[in-house]
């Protein structure tokens, strides 16, 4: 494959994953945080379309559970009772892309319930929370990216372009924050706040940390960019023409950093969103009820949980795909930067 | 007639803060002076080393010299402020050793050619795409090649791009940092004609950076020497080829490449 197409296919993967998430509501079947409590910790349904009886059904079904005889936990599947799945219903209520009001599910029926990755203690369904889960976690993970990005970004470039006392400063600052425990300055941070916030603070306090730790790396690296774009003649021609610095640094100088900075966000999104799934674990991110990938998988701090309930651990196995599409994505990015180095070597031994 | 520029003691040190622990200084300028009166060609030769590129550079403002003076049309440069400078920047124009770095590898050649104009912006851009064409037209590059990206130059056209460049701002002095040095003889020799045919039809100084003494004999009224940051020896061209004062001098002409003289007997008629 050549590299265009590497990227090309990795940002494919990764919309295709991120749609989904981004459309939960649709592909939930019901309200992540409605519960059924009757049917706590229910495994996962299997779906079928042979019957027991071997008749071949053209709708998918699943059979209802019911307690195994003497036991409180145990599940088998009650034969005689089929849930056939129908798709394109009206269910719970929701806000497609955060604003839309819609009701249409991909499936699920409102009384008949199907739980295709099992119920939590409250019998919520793990699917719905696990897809709504994703749009906190992958939010947090792009916005802190984002974030990140633009404050290392203007760092760097100062720091690179005007050189001096200011540069000394800046990096000296750099490498206090890169020293920084940062898992042990949240919860200093999070010590100041009152025991209960609500989800949209803690939100916005996960993402504010990771900007606010995070931006050191990213700046060291635009602001060696920088100092060797500034000496290039090329902008030293244009200094000639009568430019002036800002648009010196906004023609010449920042363009370069462009390939820098898609990788760096390629390597900062996953490791963010595993930042808020940690922090989420230990009970600093979004409180219950409102689902995110950490706070699914704190249930895990349980033994009773983590010994009996695998469908539990879902959570921390649907981030594996989308490491694998950043990965991907900064490894094709960063093979397309060197080719671009290399190319340019050759270029100038020609001359 | 009065000299368009006019150096005086012009110095230049650079601290090397890397080699040893205490901070030590390197001579770069010692005390350069020259004057250049318009129209005319001066050519600085030297070896590698001796300060010609930073000469260039302080001259063209974009380095300050450390001490010494240097007058453009009577105004001094040295002592000006930044602001002063921005505007003075465009008549004196530098043309760079390595045309590789000099032109912006993702731009396209018409983009290239056409930043000073914009820069400027005094023209508008018909006016300025117009300009822009009729130069590159001059230094042989064909209009159609506009679009395309600088990487796909060979090395004469990058530096014919970059002369090109250089000339849509009509500069009063332009300044060839061994410009021609990386190419072949017969891209130097077309190139050359042109920078004399725009010598002859615009009045333009010319300050040639070169170690080829043959070159600058060729190309300049007058030549100066430089080594290790001093100007050695200056006179007219014809007087320092043949008749050099300086040991300098002499080992530059006796680097000057020769064929030698053939072995073989002259062919027969």
């Amino acid at each position: 494959m050549t590299r265009r197409r590497k990227i090309v296919f990795w940002l494919f993967v990764l919309g295709g994953l991120h749609g989904i998430v981004l459309c939960a509501g649709f592909f939930a079947p019901y309200d992540p945080v409605e519960q059924d409590r009757i049917n706590p910790y229910l495994p996962p349904m299997h779906l079928h379309i042979v019957d027991a009886e071997k008749h071949l059904h053209l709708r998918p079904f699943v059979y209802a559970s019911r307690l195994r005889p003497g036991t409180f936990d145990q599940y088998v599947e009650d034969i005689r009772q089929t849930r056939p799945l129908k798709f394109f219903v009206a269910g719970a209520p929701y806000r497609l892309f955060g604003f839309l009001p819609a009701r249409l599910h991909l499936f699920g029926d409102g009384k008949e319930r199907i739980y295709l990755l099992g119920t939590d203690a409250f019998g919520r369904d793990q699917l719905s929370r696990l897809l709504f889960g994703g749009q906190i976690s992958l939010f947090s993970g792009l916005l802190g990216a984002g974030f990140t990005l633009s404050i290392g970004w203007c760092i760097g470039a100062a720091a690179g372009y005007y050189g001096g006392w200011r540069d000394d400063m800046l990096m000296r600052l750099v490498e206090l924050f890169l020293a920084l425990p940062w898992l042990y300055l949240l919860f200093a941070v999070r010590a100041f706040l009152p025991l209960t916030v609500n989800p949209l603070k803690a939100f916005f306090l996960i993402i504010a940390v990771i900007a606010a730790v995070g931006w050191a790396r990213p700046a060291r690296l635009v602001r060696g960019i920088v100092l060797s774009a500034k000496e290039r003649d090329f902008v030293r021609a244009a200094r000639g023409f009568g430019a002036s610095s800002f648009y010196i640094l906004r023609r010449h100088i920042l363009p370069e950093t462009s390939s820098v900075l898609l990788t760096q966000a390629a390597i900062l999104i996953p490791q963010y969103v595993l930042a808020e799934m940690t922090l989420s674990f230990l009970g600093l991110g979004v409180p219950e009820p409102v689902p995110s990938w950490g706070n699914l998988l704190s249930n895990l701090q349980q033994y009773s949980v983590l010994v009996s309930y695998w469908w539990m651990y879902l959570p921390a196995l649907v981030m594996a795909p989308f490491f694998l599409g950043y990965l991907g994505l900064a490894s094709a990015l960063q093979e397309s930067s060197d080719a671009y180095k290399i190319e340019k070597r050759s270029l100038g031994s020609l001359a | 007639m009065e000299p368009i520029l006019k150096v005086e003691n012009l110095t230049k040190r650079y601290a090397k803060r890397n080699s040893a622990r205490t901070p030590q200084e390197f001579l770069a300028l010692d005390s350069v002076s020259f004057a250049v009166s318009a129209g005319a060609t001066l050519a600085i030769v030297g070896e590698s080393g001796s300060g010609k590129s930073t000469l260039a550079s302080c001259i063209a403002c974009l380095e300050p010299p450390t001490a010494g003076n240097f007058w453009f049309e009577g105004r001094n440069l040295a002592q000006s402020a930044e602001s002063e400078l921005r505007k003075i920047r465009p008549q004196i124009q530098l043309i760079f050793p390595d045309s590789a770095s000099a032109l912006s590898p993702r731009w396209s050649i018409l983009d290239i050619a056409v930043e000073p104009l914009v820069l400027q912006g005094k023209l508008g851009r018909k006016e300025r795409n117009a300009r822009t064409f009729f130069l590159l037209e001059r230094v042989g590059l064909a209009a159609d090649m506009a679009e395309r990206p600088a990487a796909e130059l060979s090395g004469g056209q990058r530096q014919r791009l970059a002369i090109a460049r250089a000339l849509t701002l009509d500069p009063k002095i332009l300044i060839l940092d061994e410009a021609l040095s990386a190419l072949d003889c017969s891209v130097q020799a077309q190139i050359a004609n042109v920078l004399l045919e725009l010598q002859a039809s615009r009045g333009m100084t010319f300050l040639f950076i070169t170690h080829d003494l043959t070159m600058a004999a060729h190309l300049a009224d007058e030549i100066a020497v430089m080594s290790r940051g001093r100007i050695v020896e200056q006179g007219p061209s014809t007087k320092i080829v043949r008749n050099p004062d300086h040991d300098a001098t002499r080992q530059l002409l006796a680097a000057v490449p020769r064929l030698p003289r053939s072995p073989w007997p002259a062919a027969q008629p």
